[in-house]
């Protein structure tokens, strides 16, 4: 799929956000007990608490971890389709300090105003719509493919955006079910493109994003550069971009592993990062494995899962050349995580933690090249230190939520990234005689950013969530103070979200 | 037409022509799945293999009485059945079911050894109210002995459920749904909980999820 509304932004959001309205208006309108909610609700004629949690997408119930682990074949074919639309409007503490050029794509401003970056605080945005094809395909296949529209995917020179439409998350499975006196063994295969969205628990890597977030990062203030656990695959589309086929087995609902590998999205599996530019995928060499193993156990009206997973892949350099053996970075990523979870009408309870540890070995030629966002520290003398060969990233996430008569809830959650101090993360200081730096600006070298997430949300019916969020920052890019060189504090990017979630 | 565009259709063709089997199918609008594979592949899910459950939201069915299960899941498929679980979990799942499955399924249930859940016991008192409610019930409060129907291994008879063993959240939820909606129609339940206070409702499920072996 190629880019649909470059250049139509104002008008395809406004065509947006009528839908939304007439979506939300209709959807008020229908008894409670209809079934006109997504594939999956179609299909099987359940409402949404049977899979998620106290009713809140996308986290599952151990109904619904079973559900996605036999392949998404309960039920009955149906409709196909679906789709999920947030509105969302964010406001971001302090927006007299932005950047200079488009932090997604690098392009300068027009106006040569550093705060057009935030031209979008405060507005109500269509922050992103998927669409999903998804379900029963036969009786042992079934998949879930996401394809997902950002309206703000980069800003154009003349300050309007363009949107961007990509292959998002896709996962279609072979699941069977063998069954015996002792034995309850769940097995099957996951063509999908983005390593863990085949997980069944929201604490793996492509699942504790807890969507939408905020990040002060991206044009409408969600998703972006959220601190959040991954392989390191991630080339800015959505999902990893990349081509993997695993296996995987649940033994007695207590044992699960899954193994897999993953290549470059190219050729035959082009359909997996469809939307991305040739120039921007993500470039595997060779094969990248990646495994994952838990212990699951049910306890009561609750449920305990502790596991741990991994991967490493060898990942070239943007877009450079993939025959240059100089040319790829190293990633091995190793993860804890665990999940509680009470259900018990009208109470369900989560907590979930996860840690990945990710350490990076930088390819040859990018080492050599030194540093190409500044080339001096800011006391616009001392040149910037030498490259070192490799980092080590540490990110943690804990969040507890909980959700009465899955109609209204909270959640709190922490995050916290530290790691290795380097020249190879500073991205402030002075290029070319100017000043660079502001919001993704780092003078230190330090990746530790850390804060909080509070969450109170309410569904007035089950395909609709409103929600408000306020994220403090106590560390952002190293410092919990003038991390930029430029005077931007970790606190200055502290955001309020207001979103509605809404999916038919 | 290039490579992938071919793959893709040869794949389509086959993931929907190829690989259908009543074998280990999860479908539930298809008649010619037996209702076992369905109790197996689906129903366990929630349920248990054996019927046995360990989280309390989920009803116990092993050892029930098939008479009352296919009686549920008929009244389940007509939308009869309107407390929220019922129909959040079991209208969608039982909407396409047939006679034979439904009959089947319950076959499977009531053939299953029913076990205590696990659990901290309640404490002496509750267990002896619990118990004398449910074999004497409350002349004073004109409580029927449930004993009477639910019989005096708390076994259940035909249409009335065997209350052995079953969660005691599950119990007390119903007892409320019976209580105070019409949530279940179409039993003498609403007549005999009337009188119900939340005391005598919590000490009689305590009683039946630990019931004297």
């Amino acid at each position: 799929m190629n880019r649909l509304v470059d250049s139509h932004v104002p008008l395809f959001r406004k065509i947006l956000i009528f839908a939304s309205l007439l979506c939300v208006w209709v959807a008020t309108l229908l008894p409670q007990s209809a079934m006109a909610v997504p594939t999956f609700a179609r299909q099987t004629g359940q409402n949404c608490v049977a899979c998620h949690t106290g009713g809140q997408f996308p986290e599952l119930t151990p109904y619904g971890r079973m559900f996605k682990l036999t392949g998404y074949t309960i039920g009955e074919r149906t409709n196909p389709l679906s789709a999920m639309v947030v509105v969302s409007a964010a406001s971001v503490a302090d927006t007299t300090k932005g950047e200079s050029t488009d932090p997604v794509t690098g392009n300068p401003y027009s106006t040569g105003n550093s705060n057009s970056q935030f031209s979008m605080n405060g507005q109500p945005v269509v922050a992103t719509a998927s669409l999903f094809v998804a379900g029963k395909i036969s009786d042992r296949f079934g998949g879930f493919v996401q394809i997902t529209h950002d309206p703000y995917a980069s800003a154009n020179t003349d300050g309007s955006y363009s949107g961007h439409t990509v292959a998002d998350n896709i996962d279609i499975r072979y699941a069977d079910r063998l069954i015996s006196d002792n034995r309850d063994l769940v097995y099957g295969f996951s063509l999908n493109n983005n390593p863990s969205v085949s997980d069944p628990w929201n604490t793996a890597a492509s699942w504790t994003q807890y969507v939408p977030v905020a990040s002060p990062t991206s044009h409408q203030f969600t998703d972006g550069a959220a601190p959040y656990p991954g392989f390191g695959l991630d080339a800015g589309g959505g999902g990893g971009q990349v081509a993997g086929l695993t296996a995987y087995m649940f033994l007695n609902k207590t044992y699960y592993g899954e193994v897999g590998l993953y290549r470059t999205a190219s050729n035959e599996f082009r359909a997996l990062r469809e939307g991305t530019d040739d120039a921007a995928i993500t470039v595997l060499d060779g094969y990248a494995p990646y495994w994952r193993l838990a212990y699951n156990r049910e306890l009561g009206a609750g449920n305990i899962m502790v596991g741990a997973t991994g991967m490493f892949a060898k990942v070239y350099d943007g877009a450079s050349d993939p025959t240059d053996s100089n040319s790829f970075h190293q990633v091995r990523t190793t993860g804890l995580d665990a999940q509680y979870q009470y259900i018990l009408d009208p109470h369900t309870f989560t907590a979930q933690f996860a840690y990945f540890r990710q350490d990076i070995n930088y390819s040859p030629n990018s080492v050599a090249a030194g540093n190409t966002s500044v080339d001096t520290l800011i006391d616009n003398v001392t040149p910037v230190p030498a490259l070192s060969g490799s980092d080590t990233t540490n990110t943690a996430r804990l969040k507890l939520a909980y959700t009465y008569m899955a109609k209204v809830g909270g959640s709190l959650s922490l995050f916290n990234v530290n790691g290795t101090s380097s020249a190879n993360r500073i991205t402030a200081g002075y290029s070319g005689g100017e000043q660079t730096g502001q919001v993704s600006g780092n003078v230190t070298g330090s990746p530790s950013t850390s804060g909080i997430t509070y969450e109170a949300f309410y569904v007035p019916i089950q395909n609709l969530r409103l929600g408000v969020q306020y994220t403090a920052y106590s560390q952002y890019n190293g410092s919990s103070s003038n991390y930029d060189g430029n005077g931007r504090n970790a606190s200055d990017n502290n955001t309020v979200l207001l979103y509605a979630w809404l999916a038919f | 037409m290039n490579k992938s565009v071919l793959i893709g259709m040869g794949a389509a063709v086959a993931l929907l022509a190829g690989c259908s089997s009543v074998e280990r199918s999860r479908d539930l609008a298809d008649p010619n799945v037996p209702g076992v594979t369905l109790a197996q592949q689906v129903c366990s899910n929630c349920h248990g293999m054996d019927g046995n459950t360990i989280s309390p939201a989920f009803p116990q069915l092993a050892g029930q009485q098939p008479s009352y299960i296919v009686n549920q899941l008929t009244n389940f498929r007509a939308e009869q059945r309107t407390d929220p679980a019922g129909y959040r979990y079991m209208w969608g799942l039982s909407r396409h079911l047939t006679d034979a499955q439904i009959a089947d399924i319950a076959d499977y249930y009531s053939k299953q050894t029913p076990k205590r859940p696990r659990g901290p016991s309640p404490d002496a008192t509750t267990l002896a109210a619990g118990k004398q409610l449910y074999t004497q019930g409350d002349a004073q409060t004109n409580v029927l002995a449930c004993v009477t129907c639910h019989g005096p291994s708390a076994q259940g008879m035909a249409h009335f459920p065997r209350l052995a063993y079953q969660h005691s959240d599950y119990i007390v939820k119903q007892l409320d749904i019976f209580q105070n909606t019409e949530g279940r129609p179409g039993t003498p339940m609403a007549a005999v909980t009337h009188p119900l206070t939340a005391q005598q409702k919590a000490s009689v499920a305590a009683y039946l999820q630990n019931f004297p072996e």
